[in-house]
C-alpha cells in the first residue's frame, strides 16, 4: 500500500468561469493529522468535495492510497476507504441514536443490500454498535430520534457515523463549528481517540482546536496553496499572517 | 426538509428489536387481534335464514385484503424511500394480467399450478416489471422520478388500450378461477373460499413487508430517504437502494394484482390507469405515510367511501378529495400520526383532559360536515342525479331540489357550524398546546 | 405538400395553446417549486365560466371576465391553501394540487353536468378565413393564434421591461436569494401563481370551443402540459415556447401520418407477418400511438437530460 493516503496533483477547479481551485499540489502521508486552514471563500469546503468526489475536477488528478479517484462516484470513494463529515451536519434525523451508528456499520460487515436479514438479530452488528456508541458517550440517548439531539451531539453522532465503517481516511469539515468552549474539548479529545492511527484531513477555523490536534498545516487562499508545514512554522509565517490579517498589521 | 423537532414522527419501530424480547403473543397481540377480526369479520353479515354470506360484505372485505397489500407496496416507496410513483398501477395491473394468462393456461391444462399459489405468479409479473421500469426510473429521484412515472403510467395504460395479445384491448382478459388444481381441495367456487385464500395472502405479505424494513435495504432505503448523500458516505448507491426497492414494491403489488384478478375473473385496463395509482396514493396518504401501518388504515376508509358510499352518492370522490386537502393541510401525517401525535400526552396521563375539549369541536364540526354534505348532495342531485332519473330522498322523505328551503337549511347548517367550529377549535389548540408543554416539561416528549 | 402546410398550421395553433398552458405552469413550478396539478383545471374553468358569462353577456366580455375569475380563484388558493401547506414540503404541495384538482373536477360536475357543454366558436369568428390547397383554414384559429401572440408578447415585456418582472425573473431561478434580499416574496408568489392561473383560464376560454368542454378536459389536458414543462425545462420560459411548439407539431402531425413501423421496415425489404414477435406492436399505425408520443418524449428526456431542453435549474 502506498505510503501516501492522499496525493492531489495540479487539482484545479471551475465553476463556469469562476476558478475556485487554481492548481493544488498536495500530498497527506498516511496516518498524518492534517488541517486545512485558510479565510473564507478560500475552497476549503470545494476541495473536501473534490476529494470525497461530490463534484469533479476541472483538471489535474486525486489519487487515494495510490488509485486515482477522480471521476468516481461518492460511494464508490467511500469502499475505497475514505469517509467525511459534512460543513452542516448530516445525519439520519429521523433513525434512533442506534440506528444512526449502525448503518454507518452495514456496508463495511458485508450486509449490503440485503432485504431477508433481519437487522434485530445480528449480534455482533449490534454489539459493535453499542460499544461505538458508548465511546461516543451518547449510551444515554440511545432510543432518541437523531434529530432531536443538541448540536454539539448531533456533531459528535456524525463523527461518529463516519469512522463506524473503518475507513483510514477521514476527512472532517469543521467538526468543531459552533460549539461552545467545553464541547469543543470534549470534540477534541474525541476526534484525537477515534483517528488514533487512521489519516485525518480537516477543515477548522479554531486555531486552539488545529494547534492542539494537527501535525502539518496548510494554508488555502484564493485557491491556492501558500504555506504547508508544522504548526509552528505556520504561525510564524509572514505569507500566512498577511492573508489573515492584510499587509499593515503583518 | 429541516428536522424540525414538531414535523418528526414521535414512533421509534426498530429500536425495540434490541431490548430482551418479550413473550412472542405479548409483544404481538395487535397482529393477532386484527387476523382473528378478518377470520370472523364475515360472519357479522351471515343471512342466517339462507344459510350464505352477504356476497357484497365478502367481496369488498377482499378489495380492503388485496387493496392493504397494493397500498403498502406503494408505501415501500413512497413512505421508505420517499419515491413519489404516479403510475404504481402498473405493476399491479401487469401482475394481474399475468395471473390471468396463468390462470386460462391452467385451465386448459397447459400448466399445473395449484390455485392457491398462482397470486405468486403475479408476484413474478410485477417483479420483472418492476425491474424493467424501475431499471429506467430510479435513475433519477425526487420530482424527475414522479414525472417518469407519471409517463410509464400513461403509457402503459394508452398500450392496455391497444394491444389485444397481452391485454386483451378495451374488453381486457377474462378468466376463470375455477381450475380444479389446488393444493386444498378447495374449488374457490364460492366467495367466502375466495376470502380466506386473500385473507392468508395479505397476513403474509403484510408480515413480509413489515419484516422487510428491519432489514438492511429496509433501513437504508429510510436513510436514503431522509439524506442520501450521508447514505453514500457510509457506502450505499442511493440508486441501487432506489432501485432494490422498486423492484420488491412491483413484487408485492403484483400480488395484489393477481388476487385481484382471482376475485375479479377479468382484469381491464383500468387496473393500470392513473385512478388506480392514484387510490393508492389517496390511501396511504390519508392513512398516514411515515410508520408503516398507516397505508392499511387508509385502504379500509377508501375502500369503504368507494364502495359504501358510492352506492348512496355521486360525489364520493369528492368527499374523498375534500377529506384529502384537509389531510394534506393540517394532518399530514395521516390519521397514523394524529394518533401519534396523542402519545406525549397519554404518557402523563391526562389524555382524560381532551375529552370535554373534543366533544365541543365535534358538534359544530359534525353541523358543518352534515351541512357540507347536504349541499354537494343537494347539487349532485341536481345536476347528475336528475339525469339520471334519481331523486334525493332523506329517510324515505322526497326532498324537492329546486326549492329554496332545502338549500337554505344547508347553507346555514355550514356556516353557522364554520364559525362556531373556528372558535371552538382556537380553543381546543389552546388546551392542546398547554397539554402538550405540560408534557414537555415532564420530559414525556422533547 | 397540402398536408404539411395545413398539419403545420394546426400544429402551430394547437403548440400555441399548449403554451399559453404551459407557460404559467412554468412560472409557478420554477419559482415555486409547486407543480401544480390544478392548472389544467383552471383551464377547464376558463371554458366553463365563458359558455356561462357568454350565455349572458356574449363572448367578448366572456374573453375577459373568465380569466379574471379565474386568477381570483388562484390568488385564493395561494393564500388560504398553498401558503399554509408549503411548510410541510414539497411533496405536500404537489398533493394538495392534486386533491384539488379531484375536487374541481367533481364541481365542476356537479354544477355543468356530466355531459360535454355546447360551447361554441362566436358568431363573429364562425368562418373559414383563408384556403390552404383546398383546405379551410378557420378564422378562428387565425383569433387563437392572434391571442397567443400577443399573450406572449405581452409576457415578455412584461418581465423584461417591468421591475416585478425582473423580480420575477431572478425568482426563476434563484427563489431564496431574492428573497434573502428583501423582496416581499409571498406577495410575488401570490402575484404569479394569480397570473399563471388566469393565464389557463384564458387558454381555456379560447381553446374550451376549439375542443370539446367537458369535465374531463382537465386530466386529458393535465399530463400534456407537464410533458411540455418538463421537457422545456425548468427556469426557462424558451425552452417552454419550444417543447411547446414541438409537441403541439408532433401530436398533429401524428395524426395525419397514417403508416407504422411495419411499413417502415418495408422499406428495407423487411415484412411483418401476424407471426413475427411483436407483430402487434409493429403494425399499429402512428396516428394511434400519437397520444403516447409526449410521454415517451417525457421518460427520454428524463433518463438522458433530466434539466430539460434548456432547463437552468434542477427540479
Amino acid at each position: 500500500m502506498s505510503d501516501v493516503a492522499i496525493s492531489l496533483t495540479s487539482v484545479r477547479k471551475s465553476f463556469g468561469a469562476t476558478e475556485i481551485i487554481r492548481g493544488v499540489d498536495l500530498d497527506i502521508p498516511r496516518g498524518q493529522r492534517h488541517a486545512i486552514i485558510g479565510p473564507n471563500g478560500a475552497g476549503k469546503t470545494t476541495l473536501f468535495n473534490l476529494i470525497s468526489g461530490r463534484f469533479p475536477v476541472t483538471s489535474g488528478s486525486i489519487a487515494l492510497n495510490g488509485t486515482p479517484i477522480d471521476g468516481l462516484a461518492p460511494h464508490e470513494i467511500n469502499r475505497r476507504g475514505l469517509s467525511r463529515s459534512f460543513q452542516i451536519t448530516s445525519i439520519f434525523p429521523r433513525m434512533t441514536v442506534f440506528e444512526n451508528i449502525r448503518c454507518g456499520l452495514l456496508w463495511a460487515r458485508g450486509y449490503k443490500y440485503s432485504f431477508w436479514r433481519l437487522l434485530g438479530r445480528q449480534k455482533s452488528l449490534n454489539a459493535e454498535s453499542e460499544r461505538l456508541l458508548e465511546r461516543l458517550n451518547l449510551g444515554a440517548r440511545r432510543n432518541l430520534p437523531a434529530g432531536l439531539l443538541s448540536y454539539a451531539e448531533q456533531r459528535a453522532l456524525e463523527v461518529g457515523i463516519t469512522i463506524a465503517g473503518g475507513a483510514d481516511v477521514v476527512l472532517l469539515d469543521e467538526p468543531t463549528a459552533g460549539m461552545s468552549h467545553s464541547e469543543t474539548d470534549y470534540a477534541v479529545s474525541l476526534i484525537r481517540s477515534v483517528t488514533e492511527g487512521k489519516t485525518l484531513l480537516m477543515v477548522e477555523h479554531d486555531m486552539s482546536v488545529i494547534f492542539g490536534l494537527a501535525d502539518v498545516i496548510t494554508v488555502l487562499v484564493y485557491g491556492e496553496v501558500i504555506a504547508s508545514d508544522v504548526p509552528s512554522k505556520i504561525r510564524a509565517n509572514k505569507a500566512v499572517q498577511e492573508a489573515y490579517l492584510g499587509t499593515e498589521a503583518a | 426538509m429541516s428536522a424540525d423537532a414538531d414535523s418528526l414522527p414521535r414512533v421509534t419501530p426498530a429500536a425495540a428489536d434490541m431490548v430482551t424480547p418479550r413473550p412472542f403473543l405479548r409483544e404481538h397481540w395487535p397482529w393477532f387481534v386484527a387476523i382473528l377480526i378478518a377470520i370472523v369479520m364475515p360472519w357479522f353479515f351471515f343471512n342466517w335464514s339462507t344459510g350464505r354470506h352477504s356476497g357484497f360484505v365478502l367481496t369488498m372485505l377482499s378489495e380492503i385484503g388485496l387493496m392493504t397489500i397494493f397500498a403498502l407496496s406503494f408505501n415501500m416507496q413512497m413512505g421508505h424511500t420517499g419515491l413519489l410513483s404516479f403510475g404504481h398501477a402498473i405493476l399491479f395491473g401487469l401482475g394481474g394480467y399475468c395471473t390471468a394468462h396463468a390462470l386460462n393456461a391452467i385451465k386448459d391444462g397447459g400448466v399445473w399450478l395449484p390455485t392457491e399459489l398462482v397470486p405468486l405468479v403475479g408476484g413474478v409479473g410485477g417483479l420483472f416489471f418492476g425491474i424493467l421500469f424501475g431499471y429506467l426510473a430510479t435513475k433519477q429521484r425526487a420530482t424527475a422520478f414522479a414525472m417518469i412515472t407519471m409517463g410509464m403510467g400513461e403509457l402503459v395504460a394508452a398500450a392496455a388500450l391497444m394491444f389485444m395479445g397481452f391485454f386483451g384491448g378495451e374488453g381486457g382478459v377474462s378468466t376463470n378461477r375455477v381450475t380444479g388444481v389446488s393444493l386444498l381441495g378447495a374449488s374457490y367456487s364460492s366467495s367466502w373460499q375466495v376470502y380466506y385464500l386473500i385473507v392468508v395472502w395479505t397476513v403474509i405479505c403484510v408480515v413480509a413487508m413489515r419484516l422487510q424494513t428491519m432489514t438492511p435495504l429496509g433501513r437504508m432505503a429510510n436513510a436514503c430517504r431522509d439524506n442520501f448523500e450521508r447514505a453514500q458516505f457510509v457506502g450505499y448507491d442511493p440508486r441501487m437502494v432506489r432501485f432494490y426497492q422498486f423492484v420488491l414494491s412491483g413484487f408485492f403489488a403484483g400480488i395484489a394484482g393477481g388476487l385481484y384478478a382471482i376475485l375479479y375473473e377479468i382484469v381491464t385496463f383500468d387496473t393500470v390507469a392513473a385512478p388506480k395509482s392514484a387510490t393508492a396514493l389517496l390511501a396511504t396518504y390519508i392513512g398516514g405515510a411515515g410508520g408503516f401501518f398507516g397505508p392499511i388504515l387508509g385502504t379500509i376508509l377508501v375502500v369503504l367511501l368507494q364502495s359504501g358510499v358510492s352506492l348512496l352518492s355521486n360525489a364520493w370522490l369528492l368527499y374523498v378529495g375534500v377529506l384529502f386537502i384537509i389531510m394534506v393541510m393540517f394532518a399530514p401525517g395521516g390519521i397514523v400520526g394524529l394518533i401519534a401525535a396523542h402519545a406525549p400526552i397519554a404518557r402523563i396521563g391526562r389524555l382524560r383532559e381532551l375529552v370535554v375539549p373534543y366533544i365541543r369541536v365535534l358538534i359544530p364540526g359534525l353541523m358543518a360536515v352534515l351541512g357540507f354534505i347536504a349541499l354537494v348532495e343537494l347539487a349532485s342531485f341536481t345536476t347528475i342525479g336528475a339525469s339520471q332519473g334519481k331523486k334525493l330522498a332523506l329517510g324515505g322523505m322526497a326532498i324537492d331540489t329546486a326549492t329554496a328551503m332545502p338549500w337554505i337549511v344547508a347553507a346555514a347548517a355550514l356556516i353557522l357550524g364554520g364559525f362556531w367550529l373556528r372558535r371552538e377549535a382556537a380553543a381546543f389548540r389552546r388546551r392542546w398546546d398547554a397539554l402538550i408543554d405540560e408534557a414537555k416539561a415532564q420530559g414525556a416528549a422533547a | 405538400m397540402e398536408v404539411f402546410l395545413v398539419s403545420l398550421l394546426n400544429g402551430l395553433v394547437y403548440g400555441m395553446l399548449l403554451f399559453m398552458l404551459a407557460s404559467g405552469l412554468t412560472l409557478i413550478f420554477s419559482m415555486m417549486g409547486v407543480l401544480n396539478f390544478a392548472h389544467a383545471s383552471a383551464y377547464m374553468l376558463g371554458a366553463y365560466f365563458a359558455f356561462t358569462i357568454s350565455l349572458y353577456v356574449g363572448f367578448w366580455p366572456a374573453l375577459i371576465l373568465a380569466p379574471l375569475v379565474c386568477g381570483l380563484i388562484g390568488a385564493a388558493i395561494e393564500m388560504y391553501g398553498l401558503r399554509r401547506v408549503h411548510k410541510n414540503g414539497h411533496i405536500a404541495e404537489l398533493l394538495f394540487t392534486f386533491g384539488l384538482a379531484l375536487v374541481i373536477e367533481k364541481c365542476v360536475q356537479m354544477t355543468w353536468g356530466l355531459v360535454a357543454v355546447p360551447y361554441r366558436v362566436p358568431a363573429g369568428l364562425d368562418f373559414p378565413l383563408f384556403s390552404v390547397y383546398g383546405t379551410n383554414f378557420h378564422a378562428y384559429r387565425a383569433f387563437m393564434l392572434l391571442i397567443s401572440a400577443l399573450m406572449f408578447v405581452s409576457i415578455w415585456l412584461a418581465l423584461t421591461r417591468t421591475r416585478v418582472g425582473l423580480i420575477i425573473q431572478a425568482s426563476l431561478t434563484h427563489p431564496e436569494m431574492v428573497g434573502a434580499l428583501g423582496h416581499n416574496v409571498p406577495r410575488v408568489f401570490t402575484l404569479v401563481f394569480a397570473g399563471g392561473t388566469a393565464l389557463a383560464g384564458l387558454a381555456g376560454v379560447i381553446g374550451g370551443n376549439y375542443q370539446v368542454t367537458e369535465p374531463s378536459m382537465a386530466f386529458a389536458m393535465g399530463p400534456i402540459v407537464f410533458v411540455v414543462v418538463v421537457f422545456g425545462g425548468l427556469g426557462s420560459l424558451t425552452g417552454c415556447f419550444i417543447a411547446s411548439l414541438l409537441m403541439g407539431l408532433i401530436q398533429t402531425f401524428a395524426i395525419v401520418l397514417d403508416y407504422s413501423l411495419a411499413d417502415l421496415l418495408k422499406q428495407f425489404g423487411i415484412t411483418i407477418t401476424s407471426s413475427t414477435p411483436f407483430a402487434e406492436v409493429l403494425n399499429v399505425p402512428i396516428p394511434r400511438i400519437g397520444a403516447l408520443l409526449p410521454y415517451i418524449l417525457l421518460v427520454l428526456i428524463l433518463l438522458v437530460k433530466p434539466r430539460g431542453l434548456m432547463g437552468t435549474r434542477d427540479t
